[in-house]
């Protein structure tokens, strides 16, 4: 029914509930295009990249635990921490924030679905395929070793000759691809597909939040497709975009890359600024204070992300005018910052606090993001960042927002939408384990490097002299980010032990929930909600609950639901793809058998994988998807 | 807004007026007109070519507000959403173009 993306002809014959095939198993989850589902598939991948993403981090604190120590080489340092900035950001959180926004945001804003759930799986897909090929960097030749901003002319062919980069480029094309796509559909799903009554003005704040994140991937993400194309031709077609010697500019790749990388941030900060905002006032028991003025900062931050980019190269030399200027636009970001930093204080002034799990992730998110924002004031004075520049202060800096502001926040998220997603708590003892040695863990790894920063400690360095005073700082920072890891692993024994219990958690499992997700039962249903409830005000289930009422008032009678159909085809889309994409990155090579020369250096190969790609769009243009129906007798039958 | 859904069961109630097509046909002779011009002055010859570059310019925004408010119905009612977005897009755009020719073309 509110499925607009899947267009019915009101001519056609209806498939009925019944008739329609059911996968199972491994079938089930490739076919999907069911939100909660999608979710699921992006937090387990997303998880597993994360967690390839903490193994390179703990092998680079390793080698960096006392000075001039041989436990790697300086390649396998650089590809190390070139893939750990890369699959952390692209890979690790990225489909994370959106698990929580696949499963939370159709039920916040009482809808049975994402606008386009077959958009929604091919999203899904072409993220993990593209995530999948840059990793096979690592067992085809080695990994990108160009940092994970890969600046020209280091990541040209003339520095990095192997197909390192060339992995980064593709993979992170087709990543990309499915990040745009997802984004897109957010926008769709919010702007048409909210329940009646819930203007924009009565959104739950984590809705704001995706929205806006989806508006910057939409405006952002072409920015890096361009750069990564351009930067593509020249290592493969040995175009001359980035090559000086051919009437080049490398400095063209930073602005590029920058007017895509810093709304990237807000892409992943954003996110758990909503998060945060969900659970403070739940666990406040009082609402969000200061809503509107939330909201305009949300868009403000946004508008303001667009115009910051040059802050990451006041060293390249623009001048002094542009730094002075993107010094202040920097500057003014934490304005918006600050008011809702002080909104989410004053949330809690005077609430009923309970520090459940979510909400001790909240808190601590507080001062550790507000540590964040103090050093990005502090970067974006143009004459001290000359200091600063490729530090470690930087590194801490970026970790602390990041890790400190962004993961603290999908950890918040998590725990608290937990119950929702799988129907069953996670642990309280486990969860407030794994907050504590995480927290300090992260406070030991990313507040001494401040210092090692400020004592001339660089960047992206695979080893160090001793005596030079860096030698516990360090230790201190590799003790840890061990603790981290700690964490983690208590967080995945609290998930397995979870995942063992009967699934028993109640529709509002926190009993203080403010939003729609917590009126229907844990884990929801397909179709989300029986009936589309009726929305009386900002957070509209506390409205209800201050009202008296045992539930949402519907704003439709019990009718039959028009479900979208399972398909294969975003899977094989994405297949296709992966494969067009690895035949073009071996186009050019020689090889020693003469069939793989002839396969690859005729574009066979990507030729075959475009078909694929092009063929499973025709099949879905041909052959109509009339979706179909659950009927109110199996509704009520439940 | 959140009530009209655009779902195959309720459509978008379009409540204004019934257009007739004259105000179509008079957009598309506008347009003819404007390529005209636009065609007429470098085909000419003569014209001053700073000055026709700009008027081409001028032209073709005034085509492109033309092409969007009348043919994809951008006046109508429940079209703000694609205008702030199409806005933002080429504010970015903008932002873009405006980086590549200050600071790496000309710089």
């Amino acid at each position: 029914m509110a499925e607009a993306a899947q267009s019915l002809h009101p001519s056609q014959p209806l498939k009925h509930g019944h008739s329609v095939k059911r996968h199972t198993g491994l079938m089930d989850w490739i076919t999907t295009v069911d939100h909660k589902k999608i979710a699921i598939l992006y937090l387990w991948a997303g998880g597993i990249f994360f967690g390839i993403g903490g193994l390179e981090a703990i092998l680079i604190r390793i080698q960096l635990i006392k000075p001039m120590n041989t436990f790697l080489d300086a390649q396998t340092f650089n590809e190390l921490i070139t893939m750990h900035g890369t699959t952390m950001i692209f890979l690790g959180v990225m489909p994370v924030i959106f698990a929580l926004m696949n499963a939370v945001i159709p039920l916040q804003i009482g809808a049975r679905d994402v606008a386009f759930p077959f958009l929604n799986a091919l999203g899904f897909w072409t993220f993990l395929f593209g995530g999948i090929l840059l990793n096979l960097s690592w067992v085809m030749g080695g990994a990108p070793d160009a940092g994970w901003t890969s600046y020209t002319p280091l990541s040209s062919t003339g520095y990095s000759p192997t197909h390192g980069v060339d992995f980064y480029t593709i993979g992170l094309q087709i990543a990309g691809l499915g990040t745009l796509i997802g984004g897109i559909n957010f926008l769709a799903t919010i702007i048409t597909m909210r329940a009646p009554g819930m203007s924009f003005m009565r959104m739950p704040m984590f809705a704001w939040t995706t929205f806006i994140t989806s508006a910057i991937i939409l405006f952002a993400f072409p920015a890096i497709t361009v750069g990564l194309v351009l930067l593509t031709f020249d290592r493969i077609l040995e175009a001359n975009f980035f090559n000086v010697a051919g009437g080049g500019n490398p400095v063209l790749w930073q602005h590029i890359f920058w007017i895509f990388g810093h709304p990237e941030v807000y892409i992943l900060i954003l996110p758990a600024f909503g998060v945060i905002s969900e659970v403070i006032p739940t666990f406040s028991r009082k609402r969000l204070f200061g809503y509107s003025s939330m909201v305009f900062a949300t868009i403000l931050i946004a508008f303001l992300g667009f115009m910051v980019w040059a802050h990451h190269m006041f060293t390249t030399g623009l001048g002094p005018v542009a730094n002075a200027l993107f010094s202040v636009s920097t500057m003014l970001i934490a304005v918006p910052t600050g008011i809702k930093i002080f909104n989410w204080l004053f949330t809690m002034w005077g609430g009923q606090v309970r520090f459940t799990t979510p909400n001790l992730f909240a808190a601590g998110f507080i001062p550790t993001f507000t540590m964040g924002g103090v050093t990005g004031v502090m970067l974006a004075s143009a004459p001290a960042d000359f200091q600063f520049h490729d530090t470690y202060f930087v590194v801490a800096h970026f970790h602390y927002v990041i890790v400190g502001g962004l993961v603290l926040g999908l950890f918040a998220g998590l725990h608290y939408w937990w119950p929702k997603m799988f129907g069953r708590m996670l642990s309280e003892t486990l969860g407030k384990w794994t907050f504590w040695t995480f927290i300090i863990g992260f406070h030991l790894t990313f507040f001494v490097q401040h210092f090692l920063g400020l004592m001339g400690m660089q960047r992206r360095v695979f080893t160090y002299l001793p005596n030079q005073q860096f030698d516990l700082l360090n230790l201190v920072s590799t003790i840890g980010a061990m603790l981290m890891g700690v964490g983690m692993l208590i967080f995945l024994t609290n998930i397995f032990l979870t995942s063992r219990r009967p699934a028993d958690a109640a529709d509002d499992p926190w009993e203080d929930g403010r939003t729609l997700e917590w009126t229907i039962p844990s884990p929801p249903p397909e179709y989300n909600f029986k009936q589309t409830p009726l929305v009386r005000g900002l957070d509209a289930f506390w409205k209800e609950k201050m009202a008296g009422h045992k539930g949402m008032t519907p704003s439709e009678p019990v009718g039959s639901i028009h479900m979208p159909s399972a398909t294969i085809l975003p899977f094989l889309m994405s297949v296709g793809i992966f494969i067009a994409g690895l035949g073009f990155m071996f186009s050019r090579d020689e090889f020693s058998s003469s069939i793989m020369s002839f396969l690859f250096n005729n574009y066979i190969v990507t030729a075959l994988g475009l078909l694929i790609t092009f063929g499973s769009m025709l099949m879905r243009s041909l052959f109509d998807d009339p979706g179909w129906h659950i009927e109110p007798e199996e509704l009520e039958g439940r | 807004m959140a009530t009209k859904q655009h779902s195959p069961d309720s459509p978008v109630k379009h409540r204004h007026r019934p257009e007739g097509p004259q105000r179509h046909i008079v957009v598309f002779v506008f347009s003819i007109v404007l390529t005209l011009i636009a065609f007429a002055a470098v085909a000419a010859g003569g014209v001053n070519p700073t000055f026709a570059v700009i008027l081409l310019l001028v032209m073709a925004v005034l085509q492109v507000i033309l092409q969007m408010g009348f043919w994809m119905h951008l006046k109508d009612k429940g079209h703000m959403m694609p205008i702030i977005f199409m806005l933002g897009g080429f504010f970015i755009a903008g932002t873009c173009i405006i980086m590549s020719l200050y600071w790496v073309w000309w710089d």
